[in-house]
């Protein structure tokens, strides 16, 4: 259950130990153990959710209160400012100079090249995941002239199979997200994100060996904005403040032919 | 989505909570906003029980819908419905910023959280699932069920009720967890 082979704290009464998390009673160290264990033990989760179940009728039994009504604004501005300052507070982000901004979507790119070597650098290329990347782009002809178009980008590490297709389906309104080989690091997780040309990464969710299919962004709107796609290896989960914070190993950008 | 007798609220208000948060993930600042306001009153009673500072609660309720958008995709309906799952993070937070601001709960805010449990009538909870736990908490010995409330409620900590029962840590951690078995045996019962 861990990595370092000793039983983990909860290893005795792990239904205790979920039902103390819920509580909120566990000790800071091992509360914060417990929730990243969460993120990778699906036992655990289930025992965490079940808790959640079972006490929730005492919070809702709680009288709703109204915040005052400018708090919304609030909310606003701290996602706003979150997505304004990608990367800024973050090791990646001393590749980039201070000039290039994240309000450019080339930029990101250059960014996210780099985040690619620190990679490679990082792992010295062991993986397959780090080796030999490349990105083709296909965009799909729509099957007839009325159609609207669907938009495809095959991911491939050189010459395998794909690793990853994207594929955006105006008709359908969704994009899907087929994982076929990407190898996600242990205790790590893929994400997905777009980049339109002049804004900062926004996340398009984890990519699992399942096929994942979205509703299309309201922002993402393939032929009137460029925009790119890139995975990066993320905590289990996914980036925990919604922008990326590890290295990118795939990008490409999806254009209209 | 849910086992019928488990959800919180109508199966069609749980609906339009699940959708809406699945548009969030989408991206979709305005099913935030939707969200909010469908959700931000019972949210930030739920924090002010454990955070009686107001501007603290205040905080905690705007950073929770941050991470409701950060997070959204991580939402499985499969997993519990959706008033349980936000509820749970508006929680943790909190707790976590009690923690953070090393406030300490000697005091007790409010008594009849049990009362309460027992006659809310307002439609929130699902009434099987609320008269099952009045029901078995109920039947857990007084110092473990008053334990296990003051933690879910107010979010008092093993030392928190270690210094109000005037018992060592590792005793609230016993009843904590006995109260917790017992609880789950009652509940489980056919």
């Amino acid at each position: 259950m861990s990595e370092s082979g000793t039983p983990p704290f909860w290893h005795e009464d792990p239904d205790g130990a979920a039902g103390e998390y819920v509580l909120g009673t566990l000790p800071p160290d091992e509360r914060a153990a417990f929730a990243r264990a969460l993120e990778r033990e699906a036992d655990l989760r289930r025992a965490v959710a079940a808790w959640e179940a079972r006490l929730v009728p005492l919070a809702a039994a709680m009288p709703a209160v109204t915040p005052r009504p400018d708090l919304w604004a609030g909310i606003d501005a701290k996602i706003d400012a979150k997505i304004d300052t990608t990367s800024d507070s973050r090791p990646v982000a001393e590749a980039v100079p201070a000039s290039a901004g994240a309000d450019d979507g080339g930029d990101q790119i250059i960014r996210l090249e780099r985040r690619i070597g620190r990679w490679r650098m990082a792992t010295g290329a062991a993986t397959a995941l780090a080796a030999g990347l490349a990105l083709w782009i296909a965009v799909a002809r729509p099957p007839s002239l009325d159609a609207p178009p669907q938009y495809l980008a095959v991911v491939d590490r050189g010459g395998a199979l794909p690793a990853l297709i994207v594929r955006v389906d105006l008709k359908a309104g969704v994009v899907q997200v087929r994982s076929l080989a990407a190898e996600t690091p242990p205790d790590r997780s893929l994400e997905l994100w777009y980049i339109n040309a002049g804004s900062a990464p926004q996340s398009l969710g984890l990519v699992s060996a399942e096929t994942a299919s979205l509703p299309i962004p309201a922002d993402l709107r393939p032929g009137t904005v460029s925009t790119t796609f890139a995975v990066t290896v993320e905590p289990p989960g996914g980036a925990p403040e919604g922008k990326p914070t590890g290295p990118a190993i795939y990008s490409g950008r999806l254009i209209r032919d | 989505m849910n086992r019928g007798d488990g959800a919180l609220g109508s199966a069609q208000r749980e609906e339009d909570l699940a959708r809406l948060i699945e548009t969030v993930a989408g991206g979709e600042r305005a099913a935030l906003r939707a969200l909010y306001e469908a959700t931000a009153p019972k949210l930030f009673g739920i924090i002010l029980r454990i955070l009686p500072d107001r501007n603290a609660a205040e905080d905690t309720l705007q950073e929770v819908f941050v991470r409701i958008w950060q997070r959204a995709g991580s939402y499985d309906p499969r997993a519990g419905a959706p008033l349980p799952w936000l509820i749970a993070v508006a929680r943790h937070r909190a707790i976590d910023r009690l923690r953070q601001d090393r406030a300490s709960r000697l005091t007790q805010t409010e008594d009849g959280w049990l009362e309460r449990l027992a006659d809310t009538k307002d439609g929130e909870a699902d009434l099987a699932r609320r008269d099952a736990l009045d029901h078995c908490l109920d039947r857990i010995d007084p110092p473990q069920r008053h334990c296990l409330v003051l933690a879910y409620c107010e979010g008092w900590s093993r030392e928190d009720l270690a210094a109000r029962y005037d018992r060592p840590v590792n005793t609230i951690k016993t009843w904590l967890r006995r109260g917790l078995l017992s609880l789950r045996t009652c509940l489980e019962a056919p």
